[in-house]
């Protein structure tokens, strides 16, 4: 997402269809609501379910065992994965836990070196933070569990006991964006405005800093997890589809439109009869796909499809920038994505 | 607009003159003017110094030598000092960003061009073409047509290399691609050393090593003189009658914002993202912005010290002129006199937090030494600069709520507004 001011045609169009009035709420309204019902519940629940995946490969490394809890931490990790800067910007946490798109094959590159050498950190997966990013996290134990090239490792394998390690460092760093998000960030964001908050001067650039957040999570979804695959028509990249590996690659896109939906909701605290109208859209085009990890983009009439889905994305990115932007009176700040 | 040329001496004076904000209103139409007169500077000076490198290159091509190649190499370095603080003037500004890929994309695959070692790997599932190697090969398929490349041409470079088969890695023009040709691979991994490509790999006769020296010769040219053309149209985009600069006199609320936006996106996504936080994750001196020459730490501070330029107004030239006038800093003291100092406050620890790596990468620790696994001096050092970027971002924002060029309309380029373009 790039700083993308709204242009007063689009406030007014907004304005016209819905009936809203352009006069900012006060912001502070949903923020409570957001930060528990949302954020709160939302890290609470990627800690737990990474911490079952990390006991269930402590018991049983291998992958008939290990995959039904790494897609539930997964599903887990959609309900915050839009949330990218504070806890889940700390120390790389963001990257580490979904380091993709992976264009020049760091993962591979990273995991293979580890195995070659039997690198002994996986006696230590407590200092497991130290190794690169690429060996870290949701994907590169997708690489493990999925890939052929490394899945058929036996128990007590050298793989194994890495298995192990990546799901005990996943865990760990769940637990301390949990904790980060409860004991620091929840706390500087509703103390906003008051003496000593250097975070946030204000309820506005709490409010901001979530809906930045909001956009640049719809624009990951479409372009990155939607646009990467599709490619351009004549050079389709279903290889570049997000999780191709557990074929979660259409499942991440409807949970994040469900993740997304519910922060829309939480964080306006008025009616978004637009937006949600326009993520239901949305929705409703990708859960009628069947296609789970986009290999119809090099088809003429699966790509249509997909192309479809990308534009409903986008006009529900519009909706809420329209509809919720206008309502509480702020404009999308930097974000991550910002950039090449 | 006024144009504020002062001598080197004058540029003493600066210090003690009081800021422009406490002369009375300050104008935007002069803010914007000092923005684009740092600009026109910028982009002079990085014409005239990519000028100088394509006379080192000139003379390393018709007489091969050590002297010659280093020479060059020494051209290169001094042709980024005002190149990198150019860089603020991408992501507010259309034409500089729709331009910018064809003299600054990065990071490349370098097989792609020339020779490189086995360890480099061959083609990828994303890349195809990442070992074809041009210089080796007078003739190829790509995406399923034949093409000639029996001579190397700044066209051939520019319209059939450059981003071949849609894949951005794929750069075959610019400085990164001169880098690679004058010093070739880094293969001392996170230890110290540079690329050691030899000067002989431009040598005639039976001197050549590696082969085909006459078609890397013309290789380096081509590359280099599509870099002073490249360079020659942007300098002109910021002259007086200039479509950067016109566009951005258009309309003075969009012209302040996309002042803000450049340095906002610059700082944020892609220095502390991107170039910075993102190689200290990964541990891969690879992920140097400028891995081959491990020049990196250089093209760092002066992006961020082009930063410092724009929003204080001021900008030192490659021959000691100075260009100074109305600044943002000005119009948000006005404004907000509190969200003015604090911003000033960040630009400049930022830029203590840069040099302290300067400092140490030129006194002998290395970047890609920093990028090391488990080497926490250099990851302290990566990440004190990443985090001063992160916090003086957030001062930018607050600029822009106190200017309140929240809620105006901004016609940005195509990576701007319409970021599926950047994946076509």
């Amino acid at each position: 997402m790039r700083l993308s001011f709204l242009s007063p045609r689009t406030l007014t169009a907004a304005a016209l269809s819905v009936g809203v009035t352009c006069a900012a709420l006060p912001a502070s309204a949903g923020l409570n609501q957001v930060i528990e019902l949302h954020i709160l519940q939302g890290t609470e629940d990627f800690a737990a379910a990474t911490r079952a995946l990390s006991d269930a490969a402590a018991a049983d490394c291998q992958p008939a065992a290990v995959q039904g809890p790494y897609n539930a931490a997964f599903d887990a990790w959609m309900e915050i994965s839009h949330l990218r800067f504070g806890p889940l910007e700390k120390d790389g946490r963001i990257n580490a836990i979904a380091f993709w798109p992976d264009a020049k094959g760091f993962i591979g590159r990273s995991l293979g070196g580890l195995i070659a050498e039997e690198d002994p950190i996986v006696q230590h997966p407590q200092d497991f933070s130290s190794v690169s990013v690429a060996a870290r996290g949701l994907f590169a134990l997708e690489m493990l569990l999925y890939d052929p090239q490394y899945s058929g490792y036996a128990a007590d394998s050298y793989t194994c006991h890495l298995v192990q390690a990546v799901s005990f460092d996943l865990a760990r760093m769940a637990d301390g964006i949990d904790a980060d998000w409860r004991d620091e960030q929840a706390p500087a964001m509703r103390s906003a405005g008051q003496p000593g908050n250097t975070t946030y001067l204000s309820d506005d650039e709490v409010t901001q800093a979530l809906y930045t957040a909001l956009l640049a999570g719809l624009e990951f979804t479409e372009d990155q997890r939607v646009g990467r695959p599709l490619g351009t028509f004549d050079r389709p990249r279903a290889t570049r589809a997000e999780a191709r590996r557990s074929g979660r690659s259409l499942r991440n896109v409807v949970l994040s439109l469900q993740a997304l939906r519910d922060f829309s909701e939480a964080l306006a605290d008025v009616q978004i009869p637009v937006t949600e109208a326009a993520f239901d859209t949305a929705l409703e085009q990708a859960e009628g796909l069947n296609d789970p990890v986009f290999a119809g983009v090099d088809d003429p009439t699966g790509r249509l499809k997909i192309e479809i889905l990308q534009q409903r994305i986008q006009a529900a990115r519009r909706a809420v920038e329209g509809e919720i932007g206008a309502a509480l009176g702020v404009t999308a700040g930097f974000n991550s994505a910002d950039g090449d | 607009m006024t144009r504020k040329i002062y001598a080197a001496a004058t540029a003493i004076a600066i210090a003690t003159t009081p800021a422009f904000a406490a002369e009375g209103a300050v104008d935007k139409a002069d803010v914007l003017g000092t923005y684009a007169d740092i600009a026109a500077a910028a982009y002079g000076d990085s014409l005239s110094t990519a000028q100088a490198l394509q006379v080192a290159v000139g003379r390393l091509i018709a007489a091969p030598s050590p002297e010659a190649l280093e020479a060059a190499k020494a051209a290169w370095k001094s042709a980024r000092v005002p190149y990198q603080q150019s860089e603020v003037f991408r992501f507010g500004n259309p034409i500089v960003d729709d331009w910018e890929g064809k003299v600054n994309a990065w990071p490349l695959d370098e097989g792609l061009i020339d020779y490189v070692d086995a360890s480099y790997g061959g083609s990828t599932d994303e890349n195809q073409y990442a070992v074809l190697n041009v210089i080796a090969n007078p003739t190829f398929t790509l995406s399923g047509e034949e093409v000639d490349a029996s001579e190397i041409t700044p066209d051939l470079l520019e319209n059939t290399l450059q981003e071949a088969d849609g894949v951005e890695s794929n750069v075959a023009t610019g400085y990164h691609a001169i880098e690679f040709m004058l010093w070739g691979q880094d293969l001392h991994g996170t230890d110290k050393g540079a690329g050691e490509r030899p000067w002989t790999d431009y040598a005639k006769g039976d001197d050549c090593t590696n082969a085909n020296c006459d078609r890397r010769g013309a290789y380096l040219k081509a590359a280099t003189d599509l870099l002073v053309s490249d360079l020659e149209y942007m300098a002109a985009q910021w002259g007086d009658t200039g479509a950067a600069r016109q566009t951005l006199l258009e309309d003075q609320d969009a012209g302040v914002a996309a002042i803000l936006t450049g340095m906002g996106s610059l700082s944020y996504g892609e220095q502390a993202g991107e170039r910075m936080k993102l190689g200290v994750l990964l541990n891969d001196p690879e992920e140097e912005h400028d891995c081959f020459s491990d020049n990196t730490y250089n093209s760092h501070f002066y992006d961020g010290l082009g930063m410092h330029n724009v929003y204080n107004g001021q900008y030192v030239g490659v021959d000691g002129r100075v260009i100074w006038g109305a600044s943002v800093s000005d119009l948000v003291a006005a404004a907000d006199p509190e969200v003015d100092a604090t911003l000033k406050a960040d630009l400049d620890a930022t830029m203590f937090k840069l040099l302290a790596i300067k400092v140490a990468a030129e006194g002998g620790f290395s970047y890609d030494m920093m990028l090391a696994r488990g080497n926490k001096e250099g990851e302290a050092l990566i990440m004190g600069a990443v985090d001063a970027l992160v916090t003086q971002t957030r001062g930018i924002e607050r600029a822009v709520s106190a200017l309140s060029l929240d809620d105006i309309g901004f016609e940005g380029s195509d990576s701007l507004d319409n970021p599926d373009a950047v994946f076509q």
